[in-house]
């Protein structure tokens, strides 16, 4: 068994991230490898697959900024250490999502307006939450909106477009994979270094309760938007796979995730699927570390 | 962004900073002499005996180390909050894990030495001098000031990790030096960052360099007094005393900020 | 450890941004750099371009000058002289080569 030294430590980051499953890779991808014709191709597809990348780097910009911040707060060596590695992975999760943008056309001297004119608002939102806690160096409601709220999202976020594009976009599906090997480490950070101090400071539970109801929320809200203004690019988008495979490309097979087939559904089937898996997973989570889980408001 | 090795020098500055900047650089840069050492040190490398006043001297350092390293940290990672742009952001989160391997390797040096639970010590045995420069460096994170975050910690603090660790390696053991010959390769980074970083916006401000003398002013005292005590603890003789402060300053000159 | 001299004959010294007046009349000399100089801070792909300064007994050869800022020697393909440009990556400085007091090419840094 690792014990928390061991495993929040930086060699032990590096022998499991650089030097393993990253080695060989170039910005988290095969070397060489390029987007798929399909999407480079086809401006719907296209302008959807930046809208879509946008929110990652949205996403991974908070998680970098929290995780940085919460080392001057964190109370001990080990969880300093673990989120200077957190810190990194974040940096890197920021920096493949950017190079994606720009291997999909956006200019160098555009990404900030494409990053401000696709962000969703709600998104936005929910990362202005969890920093409000990092900069009060409020360390528990910290890494339970990161690494538990933030990372729980982008988890099952990844997972779902990895399957997704495993098939037709290997190129972006092991950009995931690896993001994915990432998080993985950061949820269970925050399980496990959140449950122990949760238990001695008990009177914080309802201010964190409030915490995670509100960026359930603008999460929801977020899927939502996400999903429910882009059926027609996702129709586009596997009548553009099925022409390249009727051109010999690969063909795309069934892909089911939690129970649905990501190759057919429709979008708002899509979204039912992520947004309860996403919920599922914070109730199983929180509910270990001791806290409630507050349903929000449906958006 | 990658760059072809071919014509390196060849470049274009900014497409040069952009590779430079990037977690790609850090990790195929850190692969080349990390790989193989766990805890900085190649496991073949033998244990030495130490007489026991080395030891002890030893063990003084190398806390006055931790919390330079740990100060490093701090800063660092602070300082990605209000950093002035992306790639500057990527460069520190690069800076965060390296530091946070430094007090790592060095707290599991202090351990091999026979220190009992040595992170919860270091503190106390560390030279005052230095605590008192942490209390002002995160200060200036504290309030967001990026300049005097960015001069106090990868131009001052910086170098003087450098010259202490470089001058340390040559009288050091075996494992403690290779130790610090690994933590000295990525601190190359650090203070070449700083000083370009501020190089390049003192060009475009050179006004804001009345308030980084002022900067320097104020901790200069720290640092020699710093200096000194290390000096004296790892066996410098006087004569040699004046070079480990060199490399300090001659990065100040160069960026104008000389008296 | 002085790299083989190889006189180049297609080298155009006029094509070169970094060349100036006088020191663009003679032709470069130019260099192989040899794959591994033991130098392991930089992607194994820049290797070449950098080596380990020895020591005040070190001699920089033609195409070799040392960074003032991190003090390691970066290696170029040609000869170099007063005006060149040159990359430290180990510390990501941009430098310009000049003739220094004493006669010899030192770095400035250009940040
Ligand atoms: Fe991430
Ligand atoms: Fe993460
Ligand atoms: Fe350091
Ligand atoms: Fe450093
Ligand atoms: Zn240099």
């Amino acid at each position: 068994m690792l014990d928390a030294r061991t495993a929040y430590s930086i060699q032990y980051w590096l022998e499991s991230c650089p030097q393993g499953y990253l080695l060989h890779t170039e910005f988290g991808h095969e070397r060489g490898a390029r987007e798929p014709g399909f999407v480079l191709e086809n401006p719907v597809v296209r302008e959807e697959a930046i809208g879509t990348t946008v929110q990652l780097v949205v996403g991974e910009r908070a998680a970098l900024a929290a995780s940085s911040g919460l080392i001057n707060a964190a109370p001990d060596a080990a969880s300093k250490a673990f989120l200077a590695t957190q810190t990194l992975d974040e940096a890197r999760h920021v920096e493949i999502f950017t190079q994606r943008l720009f291997d999909l056309g956006v200019k160098r001297d555009e990404l900030e307006s494409t990053i401000a004119h696709h962000a969703n608002p709600h998104l936005v939102r929910f990362a202005e939450i969890l920093l409000e806690k990092v900069d009060k160096k409020d360390f528990v409601a910290g890494v339970v909106g990161q690494n538990i709220v933030l990372e729980g999202l982008a988890f099952s976020t990844f997972e779902m477009m990895q399957a997704a594009n495993r098939d037709t976009n290997p190129k972006f599906a092991r950009t995931l994979s690896g993001t994915i090997a990432d998080e993985r480490r950061h949820v269970g950070f925050g399980e496990n270094r959140i449950g122990s101090l949760l238990r001695e400071q008990p009177g914080k539970k309802p201010e964190i309760e409030r915490m995670q109801k509100d960026m359930a929320y603008h999460m929801l809200a977020t899927l939502a938007d996400r999903f429910r203004g882009q059926s027609a690019a996702m129709q586009e988008a596997r009548r553009a796979i099925e022409e390249q495979a009727s051109h010999g490309g690969p063909t795309p097979r069934s892909h089911v995730w939690h129970g649905t087939d990501l190759s057919k559904a429709e979008p708002r089937e899509m979204e039912a699927v992520l947004a309860e898996t996403v919920l599922k997973e914070f109730k199983t989570r929180l509910a270990r570390i001791g806290l409630d889980y507050q349903s929000p408001e449906r958006p | 962004m990658t760059l072809e090795a071919g014509e390196l020098h060849e470049r274009d500055h900014e497409g040069f900073l952009s590779e430079v900047h990037s977690f790609e650089f850090w990790f195929q840069s850190v692969e080349g002499y990390l790989h193989g050492h766990p805890h900085g040190v190649s496991p073949s490398t033998p244990f030495p005996e130490l007489a026991p006043d080395r030891r002890a001297a030893l063990v003084a350092t190398l806390s006055t180390y931790c919390v330079g390293e740990l100060t490093a940290l701090e800063g660092a990672s602070g300082m990605i909050g209000f950093a002035p742009n992306r790639a500057t952001k990527i460069f520190l989160a690069t800076q965060v894990a390296d530091e946070a391997r430094h007090l790592e390797v060095l707290l599991h040096r202090l351990a091999e030495l026979g220190v009992e639970d040595a992170e919860a010590g270091f503190e106390a045995r560390a030279n005052r001098h230095l605590m008192a420069f942490r209390e002002r460096l995160l200060a200036y994170v504290v309030e967001k000031d990026w300049l005097a975050a960015l001069f106090a910690q990868n131009v001052i603090l910086e170098a003087m990790e450098f010259a202490a660790f470089q001058t340390h390696l040559r009288t050091a053991d075996a494992r403690t030096a290779e130790l610090l010959g690994g933590v000295l390769k990525d601190e190359r980074r650090h203070i070449g960052f700083g000083e370009n970083a501020l190089g390049r916006h003192l060009a475009s401000h050179p006004d804001d360099r009345r308030r980084l003398r002022e900067v320097r002013q104020s901790l200069e005292p720290l640092v020699f007094a710093t200096f000194e005590d290390a000096a004296l603890q790892v066996g410098l003789p006087a004569a040699e005393r004046p070079e480990i402060a060199r490399l300090y300053l001659d990065s100040v000159a160069r960026l104008g900020l000389g008296t | 450890m002085r790299e083989p001299l190889l006189a180049s004959a297609d080298f155009d010294p006029a094509e070169d941004a970094g060349a100036r007046d006088g020191a663009a009349r003679s032709e470069r000399r130019r260099f192989v750099l040899l794959d591994d100089t033991g130098f392991d801070e930089v992607p194994a792909k820049y290797r070449r371009f950098y080596r380990r300064w020895r020591g005040p007994g070190d001699v920089l050869a033609e195409n070799e000058v040392l960074c003032p800022v991190c003090r390691v020697v970066i290696r170029s393909a040609r000869e170099l002289r007063p005006g060149d440009r040159v990359y430290c990556m180990p510390c990501m400085s941009r430098l310009e080569v000049v003739r220094g007091e004493a006669g010899r090419l030192e770095a400035i840094v250009r940040y």
